[in-house]
């Protein structure tokens, strides 16, 4: 099967996966117990007042209708109204996508630079302490969870060395990048962990390989043939778990926004679920599911690049 | 050899990589030297950072939380004001008022040369127009406390009478609640209708300090001073609210210089602020009460011993060391520190042989299990929650603590379906009534605050101090009704509680007042 042929079949695989979403995320938020009316109205308001809301907000509508409604609805572009700020949920969400876009993006350029550095460097270091230090180090970074992690580099480079902002977003777009960065390194350390584990691996069992050991017998120079040989195999297997931590990352995001208070989607998305802002939370779950397809999409494309033998079937 | 040749470029890589944040655009630099406002160049702005942004659309009777309304009463002004111990009224628009011997027609005087924000002056017809919004608009949160209120006219450009359907006492701080804040008349009449867009309520036109020209969710909220307000030009030319919501950022935000000010400081962490140079924090006294609501309705709770020995066995002060490190009080009375609070009443202090003693004495002698339903986040209520199950368990009750989302508790307790769960309550006016027809008023929704104690002749006394025109008398029918609602204990009184805030040491005049409001017009910063 040619490139073409593969990218409509996965085009197809990718709608059933999206209905899939819609399903499970619109049931989700109504199985949850709690209702949005008192949410809204607050402690104090009464069961009257609480009756015309759900009426207003076509909460006690057949919830086939309310379904349809949401789906019919996001197909012509249209996400309908908050339950909490009676805003259009498009203005609510749209805005704040790339803030967190632009903190995945972030995150994945540092943790490329920051893995193709380590991992090459605990590789060629096999064994000894730069090696030991880089694999125990980003086991601490791994298994931290990410809400501290922030709060750490917070004290440590905010704080204490005043080198980054402590948090926010700032107001200019190169405010943008310099108050992004502390929120992106925690994801990027968090991600690197684990992909340097893979890289270094890869590199070691690639230069084991004969054509490698050729290639130096050729008297070609150490690092061209890291470069040129060594390391444009060994990425193939890490840039696959590259894609699939794409998940990870707006996951991840979630909590990294709200400990630096950035105005992306994670943060709207938690206050959404605790107000049971329904429509705000189905948008924001779709839009992150297309995401994440999308990038494993390309991913998955981005092989046949890397290497010409790899054909789809 | 391999090896060798390649460790170099790839530390400098590292350390590249690490660089591009620290050198890109503003460098370091102006993390810590921030712009500092000062006499000479540019305007003062206040910057803030809030534990929550508003949600409720942004016109006075339609809010309904209180990152909005904090906001209000700096843009918005009422006809009065709350006193800033929270317990009287002061002139605010109106400098003079007066009713008639029956107490049923009040007429105010206008304060002279008020205007909006944009320069329009304020007449007598707008101030009707917002308060019949208040009262009666379809879209007003706040209707109830207008009930009385029968017909407002304005009798000239600087005259508002207003007619009552029958006596009613706290009118005056009705009036002073954020509610009947006052917008032009015809900006009031639109915000009525059922497709206003919410937006435009962020474009703000009040006789407050401060107006807004805009405000999106995710941005800061940003205000400017109101250059024609009527208490002169406030020292603050800008303030900026920025939202943090998690309390550790907003602290370090703080510390870092990059916010003068923030509020909801964690009690824990007063003390090691003050202990820090170039801040300070403080706790407020404000009307806020900390307690644990009881199933009234469920045995053995619907025995007046059991909820009388559960108030002894509770250990106040070792909550208010733990839970509120010191930063609370002793809750003596049913209600908030405030208007016709009576601070005679002795509240249960911890005694556990006499918890015992009515536990003997009471249907629940043999002991048994019960729910505490607590809101998860809130670690006050989780804290205390851990402390009453092993204070009650002295008594030979079992706790059972259940972590449930607010949104669930709030609905398992308004359906009766739950034993205990901590709450706590915010006065929104100076006066009693709200919180003593809320929490105290049984036999209909909201059921005395969900308890289901219902008690007629007390629901009969609270009828009745609303209509008391005479300011000693009523004092007295309020004592009563406290002290009848504390001996018959249908929830377990903990605390008063305070509203922290935290701010650098140029920032002068903060006050968080009685109601929990604060006014950026006091507000000043040195240099």
């Amino acid at each position: 099967m040619g490139r073409a042929a593969y990218f409509r079949k996965r085009l197809l695989l990718m709608a059933f996966v999206l209905f899939g979403v819609t399903v499970v995320i619109f049931s989700m938020v109504r199985i949850l117990p709690g209702d949005p009316a008192f949410l809204i109205l607050g402690d104090r308001a009464t069961d009257e007042k609480a009756a015309e809301l759900r009426e207003q907000l076509g909460l006690n509508r057949p919830a086939l209708e309310q379904y349809w409604m949401f789906v019919s609805g996001f197909a012509r572009g249209d996400m309908g109204q908050s339950l909490l700020y009676r805003q259009p949920v498009g203005d609510l969400v749209l805005r704040r996508v790339p803030v967190s876009l632009a903190l995945a993006a972030y995150a994945m350029g540092l943790a490329a630079v920051i893995t193709l550095t380590f991992g090459i460097l605990a590789a060629i270091n096999k064994g000894r302490w730069p090696d030991q230090l880089i694999r125990v180090g980003f086991l601490f970074a791994l298994t931290t969870p990410n809400f501290w992690f922030g709060i750490l580099l917070i004290l440590l480079l905010g704080l204490t060395l005043h080198w980054f902002p402590v948090a926010g977003f700032g107001e200019t777009p190169a405010q943008h990048v310099w108050y992004l960065f502390l929120p992106a390194l925690t994801l990027a350390l968090q991600l690197s962990a684990v992909l340097i584990r893979n890289l270094r691996g890869q590199i070691i069992l690639t230069m084991r390989s004969d054509y490698v050991r050729t290639a130096h017998a050729k008297g070609l120079s150490g690092s061209l043939v890291l470069l040129r040989h060594v390391l444009r195999n060994a990425l193939l297997s890490t840039l696959t778990i590259f894609g699939l931590q794409f998940g990870f990352l707006v996951g991840g995001a979630i909590v990294v926004e709200t400990v630096f208070a950035l105005p992306g989607t994670g943060q709207l998305l938690i206050q959404s679920i605790t107000a049971r802002d329904y429509p705000v939370v189905q948008a924001i779950t779709v839009i992150s599911a297309v995401l994440v397809i999308v990038v494993n999409l390309v991913v998955d494309l981005s092989y046949s690049f890397l290497d010409p033998r790899v054909t789809y079937e | 050899m391999l090896a060798r040749n390649m460790r170099s470029p790839i530390i400098l890589a590292a350390v590249a990589a690490l660089l591009i944040g620290a050198c890109a655009p503003g460098g370091p630099q102006s993390a810590t030297t921030q712009p500092q406002p000062s006499a000479s160049s540019g305007p003062k702005v206040l910057k803030m950072a809030r534990n929550a942004e508003p949600f409720s659309t942004f016109v006075p009777w339609r809010i309904d939380d209180n990152p909005a309304l904090f906001i209000s009463v700096n843009v918005y002004d009422t006809l009065l004001r709350t006193t800033k111990d929270g317990t009287g009224v002061e002139p605010g628009l109106a400098t003079k008022w007066e009713s008639t011997a029956d107490g049923l027609s009040w007429t105010f005087t206008l304060r002279d040369g008020v205007k909006f924000s944009d320069g329009t002056p304020l007449k007598a017809s707008d101030v009707k127009a917002s308060l019949d919004m208040a009262r009666g608009g379809e879209q007003s949160s706040w209707k109830d406390n207008y009930k009385a209120i029968k017909e407002i006219t304005a009798v000239d450009d600087k005259t508002v009478k207003i007619v009552l359907s029958q006596p009613y006492a706290p009118l005056l701080s009705v009036l002073a609640m954020f509610s009947g804040g006052v917008l032009p008349a015809d900006m009031a009449k639109a915000t009525d209708a059922k497709d206003y867009d919410a937006g435009l309520a962020w474009k703000t036109k009040g006789t407050g300090a401060y107006f807004a020209e805009g405000w999106k969710k995710g941005d800061p909220i940003v205000l400017k001073r109101n250059p024609n307000y009527w208490k002169g030009k406030p020292a603050v030319d800008e303030v900026r609210i920025e939202y943090i919501p998690d309390d550790n950022t907003r602290v370090l935000k703080l510390q870092g210089g990059e916010t003068d000010l923030i509020d909801f400081v964690p009690f824990s962490q007063i003390a090691a602020l003050n202990g820090q140079p170039g801040v300070k924090a403080q706790t407020f006294t404000i009307q806020q009460t900390a307690f644990v609501i009881l199933n009234n309705s469920k045995p053995p709770l619907n025995d007046v011993k059991v909820r009388q020995a559960l108030n002894y066995a509770t250990d106040k002060d070792a909550i208010i060391k733990n839970v509120y490190f010191s930063q609370a009080k002793f809750m003596n009375s049913p209600i908030p520190q405030g208007t016709y609070w009576d601070k005679n009443l002795p509240g249960y202090p911890y005694d556990l042989e006499k918890a015992k003693k009515l536990m003997s004495e009471s249907s629940g002698k043999a002991g048994f299990k019960m729910d505490m339903q607590v809101r998860s986040g809130n670690t006050n209520f989780a804290n205390t929650a851990v402390i009453l199950k092993d204070a009650w368990a002295k008594i030979g009750v079992t706790v059972d603590i259940q972590t449930l989302e607010t949104s669930v508790v709030r609905t398992n307790y308004r359906a009766g379906d739950y034993m205990s769960t901590p709450s706590a309550w915010t006065n929104d006016m100076n006066d009693p009534t709200q919180i003593v027809n809320y929490a105290m008023r049984g036999g209909a929704s909201p059921f005395a605050y969900w308890t289901r104690y219902n008690n007629p002749d007390l629901n009969d006394k609270i009828t009745k101090a609303d209509l008391e025109q005479d300011a000693k008398k009523r004092e007295a029918q309020y004592s009563e009704i406290q002290k009848i609602y504390l001996d018959a204990a249908p929830l377990v009184f903990i605390a008063y509680l305070g509203a922290t805030a935290g701010w650098r040491n140029n920032v002068d005049g903060f006050l968080i007042d009685g109601l929990s409001y604060y006014r950026f017009e006091d507000v000043k910063i040195n240099k």
